[in-house]
Formats: structure tokens, sequence, C-alpha cells
């Protein structure tokens, strides 16, 4: 086959996946307006870890991440007649539960994550603690994963927030900026000081 | 080597871990690192970072999906409940603003043969011809925000915390 008859296959390839996406984004906005009960609960199936995680690196907190987990859904149920499906819908999702845990530290007497930009002001990062061994103590020593989340802890929320949309769900900055409602440039910026803050914190011995 | 070369060096690295670069710069990067120990374990620590990151395993509390579909299929029978009574609303309000614009040439009328009798002044007679057409319509912005208040009340056990 040759190099050119590839690329063609990989273009029609990306085409296929992304009609694919883009019929099934349209599906849910369908089943979203229509409340339908089975797809809402294949919705929480599917982006429960993703979520939760999402929100725990946000809130620093297990109980506060399990709340807002619920009231996300909650308002997907409510407010689902508005996500039209011209974007992926976890980044709707992501931005409605952003929005719930804003509208809660405005409540608290705070203007937005932006004021847990110093570390100490902000929650130390409570990462759940349970029995069950991770998929990555597998690989990496108990030592190594403690050292990880001591160091996240010492960042600030608003760097933890695009770290992970980043390097956990693999978002593009634009999709980023779409879920925070700013600017491409000051995810990037963030970002780039995030890994600059997660480099400084992390122990001598990771590497 | 200079110090303008290490820090294009460490730009290019992170670069390429946040936005990607491209292959002239991947191989000036390799390069400048093979022949660099501070940049090489600059760039080790940022994978580290980097690989620490996409590794992290948060467990799933037990229960919270279960949970969370119990919780949105009760709410979602409550809306299905209130459906009906809200289409009601809606109906009665179109219904009754029609009516009102149907109407408005015979109330104004009615309103012109009162004034003749009581001798009230026109401007009296015209604000109660404004407030005959503008009070259903408060009524229903009354009705809207009672309900939005109680939606939000709904809600506020998160804040509780």
């Amino acid at each position: 086959m040759s190099a050119s008859t590839l690329t063609l296959v990989a273009e029609r390839a990306i085409y296929l996946s992304s009609v694919q996406d883009t019929e099934d984004r349209k599906a849910i906005a369908r089943g979203l307006r229509e409340r339908d009960p089975e797809l809402l609960d294949f919705l929480i199936e599917t982006y429960k870890f993703r979520l939760f995680r999402y929100l725990l690196y946000i809130t620093a907190n297990k109980e506060r991440a399990e709340d807002f987990f619920q009231e996300t859904w909650i308002r997907v149920l409510e407010r689902g007649h508005q996500y039209d499906g011209k974007s992926k819908f976890e980044g709707w999702l992501f931005a409605i539960a952003r929005h719930l845990v804003i509208d809660w530290q405005r409540q608290k007497k705070m203007q937005s994550l932006d004021s847990l930009m110093e570390p100490e002001q902000g929650a130390p990062l409570e990462l759940v603690n349970e029995s069950e061994p991770s998929p990555l103590s597998q690989v990496l020593s108990q030592e190594q994963e403690t050292a990880m989340q001591s160091s996240l802890g010492q960042i600030a929320a608003i760097y933890r927030e695009v770290l992970v949309l980043r390097f956990q769900e693999e978002m593009r900055i634009e999709e980023i900026a779409a879920v925070m409602s700013t600017p491409a440039s000051t995810v990037k910026s963030r970002l780039y000081r995030g890994l600059e803050a997660l480099r400084t914190a992390l122990p001598e011995g990771i590497a | 080597m200079s110090e303008e070369l290490h820090q294009r060096a460490r730009r290019l690295i992170e670069k390429e871990r946040v936005e990607g670069i491209s292959a002239a710069d991947q191989d000036w990067a390799a390069s400048h690192i093979s022949e660099c120990a501070t940049c090489a374990a600059f760039a080790r620590k940022t994978d580290a970072a980097v690989r620490g990151l996409r590794g992290m395993a948060i467990p799933f509390p037990k229960d919270l999906a279960s949970r969370t579909q119990f919780r949105v299929q009760l709410r979602a029978q409550e809306l299905r409940e209130r459906e009906p009574g809200r289409r009601w609303m809606w109906a009665a309000c179109a219904m009754s603003w029609a009516l009102g614009l149907a109407s408005a040439p015979y109330v104004w009328e009615i309103f012109q043969w009162i004034g003749e009798k009581t001798g009230a002044p026109k401007l009296v007679l015209q604000l109660g011809f404004g407030l005959w057409w503008t009070i259903p319509a408060l009524l229903v912005a009354a009705v809207v925000m009672m309900e939005s208040t109680r939606r939000d009340q709904e809600s506020s056990w998160m804040r509780g915390q």
C-alpha cells in the first residue's frame, strides 16, 4: 500500500470517527432533552470516574466531591435541554461541575477558584485513601504515589484543575478553555505554572 | 554552553508536554539534552511529574454511582409529574394573553364609558387600562419567581456544608 493510500485510509478513519462522535453527541443531546432515564444511568456509569476525579482535584475533599458529583448529575437532568451536541459531552459536564463548585465557593465569601491561588489558603488535597490497592501502586512504589499526592496537595487548586484536565483527561487546550470559560492563553500559562509548581514540589528522588 | 540555550531547551521540554512542538524543535531539544546533564535532569523530572499525574489512581467511592442514579431517577419522576401542571399554566397564560389582545378595544370602550359616567380624568383611565394589562403578567412573573426560589431551596442542602 502506498503512502498516499495510507494517508487516505487514515483520513477516512478520522472522518468516520468524527462522524461517529457527532452522531453520539446528537443522540446524547436528544436523550437529555427527553430526560431518558436509561441514557442518564449510562452517562453516570460512563463518566463516573472522570467526573469524580475532576471534582476531587478541584474541591480537595472527598465528601464534598461526592456531594458535587450527585448535584452535577441532577443539574445535567434539569438543564439537559441546554446541551446542543455540538461540543463534547464531557466538556459540558465538567463545566457544570465547575460552576457548581464556584457557586459554592462564592457562597462561602470567595470570588472563585482563583481565591485558592495560594496553596496555604486552599484546603490540602485529601485524595481518597481506601483499602483497595490502586493500579498505580502496582507500577510505582507506595512511597512514590504518596510523594505525588503530597506534591499535588502543595499546588493551588487552579493549577491542579488544568493539570488534571490536560494530563488525565487528555483534553486539548481549547477544550479546557471552554470548560473554564477562560482564554486559551490563560490555560496555557496555568499549565506551565502548574507544571513548574509540581516539579518543584516533587521530592528529589522522583525522576 | 550559553544560558540562553539552556532556557530554550527547558521551554521546549515543557512545551512538548503541554502543547507539542515541531519535529525540528524536538530534534534540537533531544540533541541538547544528550549533551547537557542539567537539562536532561529537568526533562526527567518534568516527565516524572506528567507520568505521576497520568498514573494517579483515585478509587471511586462505593455506591456513589447507584446513589446518584437513584437520586436522578427520583428527580426525573418529580419533574415528569410537574410537567403537565406547568404546561397548563403556560397554556392558560397564552390563552389569557390572546383574549386580552382580542378584547382590548372593547375593554377600552368600557373604560371610556366608565370615565364618561364618573367623570374620571383620562390619565386615570389610561392607568387603569395599563394595569388591566400588566396585572396578569405580574402574577405570572410572581409564580415563576416562586418556582425558581423553591428550586434554589431544594439544592440548599449543599450550602449547609
